[in-house]
């Protein structure tokens, strides 16, 4: 009987955590993020495209935003490749920031470069 | 100085190939989720043996196929793990997640090495208090391994 009850709170509790698992705020997907767009403008302090996705350190008016990108092949495919984006650069980011308030951190949906829009989600609005 | 390691690591030729490539990446991956599936696939099903489940099954037979699988998914994903780590090393040494698991895979193995040192775990008669507390404690401690792993990712 004890060994009964031990497997049944063993099997609870493995299905608590992927409960837990599947409502926590996802870092991939956009779970994490808010509904409405935000638009940022900022300048490129650095920039960093490989695996697992990838990252923009953004200064927005003093804002340190960290903008995340996608996977290598998601940002070739939306032409943004090494030397697309250099230090220095003033770009506009456009996409979904963190729901906490208090972290600067937003996923990016589209990017203006110097005029040229880069998509790296065109399946979204 | 663990910071300047962290850098390195992450500046090295290796963690910017694996960081640009399209396939290399994805398939350290993948290895790395097939070593957890023969880990975790070899350990639970044995842990529950010795807890009492399926007891018309003799354990010897089925910790000889099981631990060996299971050490092998062991092997597996700590070849592929520091790979995966050197991709982005500070962000992962900061990650809580990150840390929690180090340190119950750390636990685990060593309650896995202690149990294979105890005497007569393979015989049915030798699931006493001792191979079923160790048996209970592997269960809790690779589940919370693989959660905290995946985890990681969602922090």
């Amino acid at each position: 009987m004890a060994m009964r009850r031990m497997v049944s709170a063993a099997a609870g509790a493995l299905l608590g955590m992927a409960l837990w698992a599947a409502t926590a705020a996802g870092h991939h997907g956009w779970r994490w993020t808010e509904e409405d767009h935000v638009q940022l403008t900022g300048v490129v302090k650095s920039v960093e495209l490989g695996n697992p996705h990838g990252i923009v350190i953004l200064d927005v008016g003093g804002e340190e935003w960290r903008v995340e990108l996608g996977p290598p092949a998601r940002n070739t495919r939306a032409g943004i490749e090494e030397g697309t984006l250099v230090e220095g650069m003033t770009i506009v980011v456009i996409g979904h920031r963190s729901a906490d308030p208090a972290e600067l951190r937003l996923k990016a949906e589209r990017i203006h470069v110097g005029g040229v829009e880069h998509n790296i989600y065109p399946d979204r609005d | 100085m663990i910071d300047g390691l962290l850098a390195d690591l992450g500046n090295s030729a290796l963690a910017a190939g694996l960081r640009g490539s399209y396939w290399a990446y994805p398939a350290l991956n993948a290895l790395h989720v097939l070593g957890i599936a023969l880990l975790v696939g070899g350990i639970l099903p044995l842990d529950l043996r010795l807890l009492g489940l399926w007891r018309t099954v003799p354990a010897a037979p089925l910790a000889a196929v099981l631990v060996p699988s299971a050490v092998a998914g062991v092997v597996l994903v700590l070849a592929t793990g520091p790979l995966l780590f050197a991709v982005r090393p500070e962000d992962y040494a900061a990650n809580p997640y990150f840390q929690a698991k180090l340190a119950v895979v750390a636990c685990a193995i060593l309650n896995a090495l202690l149990l294979r040192w105890a005497p007569g775990w393979r015989r049915d008669a030798g699931a006493g208090a001792r191979v079923r507390l160790a048996a209970v404690l592997s269960l809790a401690l690779w589940l919370a391994a693989l959660f905290c792993g995946r985890m990681i990712a969602y922090y």
